[in-house]
């Protein structure tokens, strides 16, 4: 890790659940801001447990699973300490399952922790932080293809801090739809992880 | 006992006595005292509206006045017109006055606050009060100076032992936006956010890739119409580099940290250079000096009118100088917002306060007068020697005042004096 990087992935561990169910969505994404940015981008990315302190070091973190989660109070405290200096928190439901035990459960903590999750407009500056993305948040193939809920899900909901983002939550399922070796994306004649760039470029501006 | 004869002399001597004492009293009924018989002397000020009333009422050739705290307005102007009338006004103050003046000045800064500055005798009690009530209450330092920043409204009433000054903001200033030029990253990030809590009006422009900024805000020329102050953070200012320089000269404030130093269209509004990386103190973000955790340069070469803010040791680490008609200030921090992310309970708020002190304390911001200001009266002690001219060498004199009463009390009691000895001679003499 290059220690005077502006841009570090961190994905979070919490003590519940799967945190890890994703492992090369870090490596992806970290790749398509350096593909298509010059923001100086640290070549690999950190796993911060969500109850330590070392959470403040990483202004966006990820959270993911399939599994129920449940937060326990130091993490409830050092995460609600997190979103409350600035930090952005994106949560992706693994499941793409509006009835699975990972939204029902991650949905019900964070509220507790960040308050009511709202729908984002589609119209959002996260659409349009560097890729312009017209309809709002891009549909994953897990959407297209009937797995999960069997629903597209037309728009991202978010917990806000005054107008900025503070928890950006997501059942397209995201953690599967970049979840592949970086040197597969020239298989993809659109680029899948373009949003997640867009991700980046908004937690570093907003 | 005396002759007949001797009685009858005196009992004429004393008509005579109370005649000429009527007359006398009668002839300055008639004819008052001229300017010059008579001088009041007062020592302290609690008599003082009494003291000249007298000499308004009967001019006096002087008015000696040894008061112990500056007096009001009124019995400034009340003394000044009596010395116009020919009275010779002398004073002298017992000490020096615990408020000898306050001034109001609305700050560069968003919230609308003002700095109240006092002078007024070393350590001296004051309490500072505005139209919706107390604001503060302290003592002046040991050279004699306060300085108070807060919300003020209304007259703001300056109390000490006695003396009263009074002041009122008598500008408004127009703030502009704030520009934050930069590459995306937390530091802009969280700069930005800092100051727009804080209350600032701030545009951006983030570099993302070549030739794409994120935007916030119109892309405007930067000029002193445009922006109260300009904040650069890294190298991605190069392209406006010249202009910045530019708007600094023509009045604008600037901010330009150690990595945007390195630009040379700046380098010629710069107060100082970058020079060696300092290292920072591990565990300080939670401390007293949390500034110390961030890492950074000291800043050499310190240009002779600038002036060092901050240092860390002896090594400067916040610079800041006119040049032309604007202020350039430069850092030697970098990553200030970890302060804001990983200092204590008090971080956000520091880092808040930290940065949009900054930013005022340079920021273009023209004043205009407001159409209505309540009359004030900021230096009391100065109006006093305008009003009087300088003190004098007076030796307080603490006797009662003489002055025509006290002669017209002592004729009217030798009138009644001779006319009783005159009649109780009559009557021991069998007389009627």
């Amino acid at each position: 890790m290059n220690p005077r990087a502006t841009f570090t992935f961190a994905t979070a561990q919490y003590e519940s659940g799967d945190w890890d169910s994703a492992p090369l969505v870090p490596a992806n994404l970290i790749d398509s801001v350096a593909r298509y940015t010059e923001i100086d981008a640290s070549p690999s990315g950190v796993i911060v447990a969500l109850g330590s302190e070392a959470v403040l070091r990483y202004p966006l973190l990820y959270l993911t699973g399939h599994l129920p989660v449940r937060f326990t109070a130091q993490e409830k405290r050092m995460l609600a300490r997190y979103l409350e200096r600035g930090g952005l928190l994106f949560v992706d439901d693994h499941n793409h399952d509006v009835d699975g035990m990972f939204h029902k459960t991650a949905t019900e903590e964070l509220e507790a922790v960040a308050g009511k999750l709202a729908k984002l407009p589609n119209t959002h500056a996260l659409y349009s932080a560097f890729f312009r993305f017209e309809d709002g948040p891009p549909n994953t193939s897990h959407e297209l293809n009937g797995w999960g809920d069997n629903l597209l899900h037309p728009y991202l909901m978010a917990a806000m801090r005054g107008d900025r983002i503070a928890v950006l939550y997501s059942n397209k399922d995201y953690s599967s739809e970049w979840n592949f070796h970086p040197d597969n994306k020239r298989f993809y004649s659109v680029d899948n992880t373009r949003f997640a760039v867009n991700l980046v470029v908004y937690a570093l501006t907003r | 006992m005396p002759s007949p004869g001797n009685r009858r002399l005196l009992e004429g001597g004393a008509r005579t006595a109370a005649c000429l004492a009527l007359g006398a009293l009668l002839w300055r009924a008639w004819f008052p005292a001229p300017a010059g018989d008579v001088a009041i002397r007062l020592a302290g000020t609690g008599g003082l509206p009494q003291a000249l009333a007298r000499a308004v009422r009967t001019p006096v050739a002087s008015l000696d006045l040894a008061v112990d705290s500056l007096p009001g307005a009124s019995d400034r102007a009340v003394a000044r017109a009596v010395a116009a009338a020919g009275t010779t006004v002398r004073w002298t103050l017992a000490a020096p006055p615990s408020v000898s003046a306050a001034v109001a000045e609305p700050l560069a800064e968003p919230s609308g606050r003002v700095r109240l500055v006092t002078i007024g005798r070393a350590e001296a009690a004051l309490t500072v009060r505005d139209a919706a009530g107390a604001v503060d209450s302290a003592r002046l330092s040991t050279t004699g100076v306060r300085a108070v920043d807060a919300t003020m409204d209304g007259l703001v009433q300056v109390h000490g032992a006695g003396v009263l000054a009074t002041t009122a903001r008598r500008d408004s200033l127009v703030l502009r936006p704030v520009l934050v030029l930069g590459r995306a990253g937390w530091e802009g990030k969280f700069v930005a956010a800092a100051l727009e809590e804080a209350g600032w009006r701030v545009e951006t422009r983030f570099s993302v890739a070549p030739l794409v900024d994120v935007r916030q805000g119109a892309a405007d020329a930067i000029d002193t119409s445009r922006y109260s102050a300009v904040v650069a953070l890294d190298e991605s200012a190069a392209s406006r580099a010249a202009a910045i320089a530019r708007y600094a000269r023509s009045g604008g404030g600037v901010i330009v940290t150690s990595a945007a130093a390195r630009l040379t269209a700046l380098a010629s509004v710069l107060p100082a250079r970058a020079g060696e990386a300092i290292v920072p103190t591990l565990g300080a973000l939670s401390g007293e000096r949390p500034r110390r955790a961030l890492g950074g340069v000291a800043l050499t070469s310190v240009a002779r009118d600038a002036v060092t803010l901050e240092r860390t040791g002896n090594r400067a680490r916040v610079v800041a100088a006119r040049v032309d008609a604007g202020r350039v200030l430069m850092l030697g921090y970098d990553d200030t917002w970890r302060w804001r992310m990983e200092g204590d309970d008090s971080g956000p708020s520091a880092h808040r306060a930290w940065w949009s002190s900054l930013v005022s304390s340079v920021a273009y911001a023209p004043p205009v007068q407001l159409s209505a200001t309540p009359a004030v009266d900021e230096a009391p002690l100065a109006a006093l020697v305008e009003a009087w001219g300088p003190p004098s060498d007076l030796a307080a004199d603490t006797a009662p005042p003489v002055s025509s009463v006290a002669w017209d009390r002592l004729l009217f009691a030798a009138f009644l004096l001779a006319l009783l000895a005159e009649w109780s001679s009559r009557r021991l003499r069998g007389a009627r």
